[in-house]
């Protein structure tokens, strides 16, 4: 009856990008020595979701475009604990966008990965925040009418303290970006994960990511805000990844006077539990 | 005197402060009820207030006598009008023989002081024309300003000597000029060795949320329900919490279950329309058995309705809230002693049965401004009821006999995992539709557990009571004030109050009202929501039903004018 974590049959198509990031989130983990039994991982609805299910961490998988609240309060009740999003475009820059830009000012110290594939799968192929200008789809009949949103020159505005983005399709370059973001102890940490959709988007696919992505250069500086919303607006022929931004922000753990000596949770002393 | 000493009720008197938004109505009541009750009055106020910052109406009731009050009065004994609006509007609820003062010249029957031009002579200052009113109040009820003088000392210890001193003289002016304009002299309750200590409703659920051991606090600002917001913020650092302004109701309520999720007792505020977005994440709670507990602060809806004004139109919201069927508590207290304690029970039910818990109030509720025995105020922290030492075959969702698994937190060798989606044992996603029964069977005995602990409802009154007033949270305290009154004309009248309303004791309910020849159910609302749910319950068949939806609180002899009527 009792089923363990690696017995959870995965939802996801043959090929799709998720594996990948599944495959460079693992080594990842072990790549910045993060004890798992302090790994919460959460995550509202959609394919990126279930991301949980098929590892092995503490679990928070609430409700679609809600991972951000409740991975904010679980940081705030015991800072400890290393908390991970793992979130899709619809669930992060769509039904949570407002959230967003709330972590963005708070600066808590959880680090969203967004798997970001320009369209919705696990409701089969309607729209994302993020498909580009255009896209055809059963809902969208004429094309996408709205402008997409730049999750990077957001998250940059704000003065994001982390901003990240990488390619599913190159798992070397994927795994540095977590583990950056993992390493990162200045606040939230986006990491924009560009995530083809082998079902439902047949424009932005391996190949088409493949011939456009193009790793920031060494001497960026991530620092320089200009440079850094630059590279955020370049999209089309050349797609920029790789740590795009950082700021020096003191987190929300840090600045906040109840957590800042130890945890919320440790001062609940007491009566017996 | 006659409305003063009504039959059955012992002498006291009504205080009504009335003014625009920013006039300093507030500032003023409150010194007049915390010197009233240093002088050991009992004291009962209300508010009454429009939803605005500047402008409008204000007014703040203050009754005051020799034995406890419950409910507020509609007629006034003395009415100090600080706008013309004021004297115009309320000038006409002042009983025959009454005084009313009027900052202005003298006008109609009122008693014409300039309190702020007093106040700018006196003091260089217009705020205080506050005490100049207090002082002339004082003059009318035979009471020593003196009173006012040593409350004003303890109220401005951190000010200065000199800021003292003028509010001292404001108070002695006052009086002096209603002395000199010859206003009426009435009968004054005396002291009778209250307790002194002052809350309103909103201090009663902070102190007993803080010092139950919530930790965290994720709300977005609602009125009726900020006071208890603005009162955790303010007692956020001698309890240790965290107070997080969300950035809306949604975010608050996923917030608490993340919080509860890591081990810490949570809360959020609300009122109707903030409850209305929580609701998915309510809903949430009862899927991963979370400890939620939630301030629901009524006022008169749908949608925006009436901001600032009273009501109980959200029962049935609260106890349906929610898709789909889990188990909860709803509690409504009727008294500030009350509000206390079903804050610290409700806290402690949602984590004894890992449920969501709400308590009702309303805007009444949480302005009732009294004096009452010392509420606890040290940390005493309820059980979370945490198991300790659960290792790697730990199953978050173990299925038990009450419905209740053994509960551990992340962080320590198990792993915990949660699932909104439907789950196995382990916390896992899963479609497996008889792990679904399984589960949800699981999950919704807890409610069997809850109802076998529902609170009963309490009787006040005549034994075996012929007629039964039937109220919820706040009606108590205005039906318990009509029972008295009604008894007074020698009427068999009872009450039976529940401050439980969901899941309702329902043997103990039957009980009570079995045998009652009429049974007249008192709610703030405009169809008798917790009639219904006693109808469908078997609880009772047919009933009287007083409602009131105007925005404003019963007043215990509205009540007992409806029964005798």
């Amino acid at each position: 009856m009792k089923k363990i974590p690696s017995d959870t049959d995965i939802a996801w198509c043959p090929g799709c990008g998720n594996y990948s990031i599944l495959k460079a989130f693992d080594a990842a983990v072990e790549e910045a020595k993060v004890d798992r039994k302090k790994l919460v991982l959460v995550s509202g609805i959609g394919q990126a979701a279930k991301l949980p299910h098929y590892t092995k961490a503490n679990v928070f998988n609430g409700l679609h475009g809600r991972a951000l609240p409740a991975a904010t309060a679980i940081k705030i009740a015991n800072h400890e604990l290393e908390v991970v999003i793992t979130s899709g475009d619809g669930d992060m820059y769509g039904e949570g966008g407002n959230h967003l830009l709330h972590a963005l000012r708070r600066n808590i110290g959880v680090k969203a990965f967004v798997h970001n594939n320009q369209v919705y799968g696990l409701t089969k192929g309607q729209a994302s925040p993020t498909s580009d200008y255009g896209f055809v789809t059963k809902i969208q009949t004429h094309g996408v009418n709205v402008q997409p949103v730049n999750p990077l020159a957001l998250a940059i505005v704000e003065d994001a303290s982390f901003v990240a983005r990488s390619f599913a399709g190159d798992g070397e370059h994927l795994k540095a970006m977590m583990v950056a973001a993992l390493e990162h102890r200045g606040g939230f940490a986006l990491v924009d994960i560009l995530q083809p959709c082998v079902t439902f988007n047949r424009v932005n696919t391996f190949k088409w990511y493949r011939e456009r992505v193009k790793k920031v250069s060494a001497s960026h500086d991530p620092y320089d805000r200009d440079e850094a919303l630059e590279l955020a607006f370049k999209w089309g022929d050349e797609i920029p990844i790789g740590i795009i931004y950082r700021s020096k922000r003191a987190s929300f753990e840090a600045r906040t006077p109840a957590i800042a000596k130890k945890t919320l949770i440790s001062q609940y002393k007491g009566a017996a539990g | 005197m006659s409305e003063v000493c009504a039959k059955g009720a012992t002498m006291d008197v009504n205080l009504r402060i009335a003014g625009e938004a920013g006039q300093g109505v507030l500032t003023t009541g409150e010194l007049l009820v915390a010197t009233l009750a240093d002088m050991g009055l009992h004291v009962f106020s209300t508010q009454v207030y429009m939803s605005r910052v500047r402008g409008g109406l204000n007014s703040f009731d203050i009754r005051f006598g020799e034995e406890e009050l419950f409910s507020g009065r509609r007629q006034a004994d003395i009415l100090v009008a600080l706008t013309k609006e004021a004297l115009d509007a309320l000038g006409g609820d002042v009983r025959e023989g009454g005084v009313v003062f009027f900052d202005g010249d003298a006008k109609g029957g009122a008693v014409g002081i300039t309190f702020t031009q007093t106040a700018k002579e006196v003091a260089g200052s217009a705020i205080m024309a506050n005490t100049v009113a207090a002082g002339a109040v004082f003059h009318c009820l035979g009471y020593d300003v003196k009173n006012l003088e040593s409350y004003l000392a303890v109220a401005f210890k951190k000010k200065d000597k000199e800021t003292i001193e003028k509010n001292v003289k404001c108070a002695r002016r006052g009086a002096e000029l209603a002395a000199a304009a010859e206003a009426a002299r009435l009968a004054a309750p005396k002291g009778v060795g209250a307790p002194k200590t002052v809350y309103n409703g909103s201090e009663a659920v902070g102190l007993a949320a803080a010092t139950a051991g919530v930790k965290f606090v994720a709300s977005y600002p609602m009125t009726p329900s900020t006071g208890v917001f603005t009162y955790l913020a303010g007692a956020a650092d001698k309890y240790g919490v965290v107070v997080e302004q969300a950035e809306d109701e949604i975010a608050a309520i996923n917030m608490v279950c993340g919080a509860t999720y890591a081990g810490v007792p949570a809360m959020a505020t609300t009122s109707g329309g903030g409850f209305a977005l929580m609701t998915e994440g309510l809903s949430l709670s009862g899927m991963l058995e979370l400890p939620v507990f939630i301030f629901l602060s009524q006022r008169p809806a749908p949608a925006t309705g009436l901001p600032t004004r009273t009501g109980q139109e959200d029962l049935k919201f609260a106890i349906n809230a929610g898709h789909g069927d889990f188990a909860r508590a709803v509690f409504a207290p009727g008294t500030l002693e009350e509000a206390y304690a079903l804050t610290r029970r409700g806290l402690g039910t949602a984590h004894k049965w890992q449920s969501p818990v709400i308590l009702l109030g309303d805007q009444f509720l949480v302005d009732i401004r009294k004096n009452i025995p010392v509420l606890p105020d040290q940390y005493n922290p309820i059980d979370r009821h945490i198991v300790e030492g659960a290792g790697e075959d730990y199953l978050r969702y173990e299925v038990t006999e009450s419905g209740v698994s053994p509960r551990a937190i992340p962080g320590g060798n198990a792993f915990v995992v949660l699932d909104s989606d439907e789950h196995t044992e382990d916390g896992h996603i899963t479609e497996d539709l008889e792990a679904r029964v399984r589960l949800q069977d699981k999950r919704l005995r807890k409610g069997e557990g809850l109802a076998r602990e529902a609170l009963a409802p309490t009787y006040y009154g005549a034994p075996r009571a012929e007629e039964i007033l039937v109220s919820w949270g706040s009606t108590y305290g205005p039906s318990r004030e009509a029972v008295d009154r009604l008894r007074g004309q020698g009427r068999s009248v009872g009450m039976l109050h529940f401050a439980q309303v969901w899941p309702v004791n329902v043997e103990a309910a039957h009980e009570r009202l079995r045998d009652a020849k009429r049974v007249i159910d008192i709610e703030g609302n405009a169809t008798g929501q917790f009639a219904g749910i006693l109808r469908q319950l078997g609880v009772i068949g047919g009933c009287g039903l007083m409602l009131k939806y105007n925005g404003l609180p019963f007043t215990g002899e509205e009540i007992a004018e409806g029964v005798a009527r």
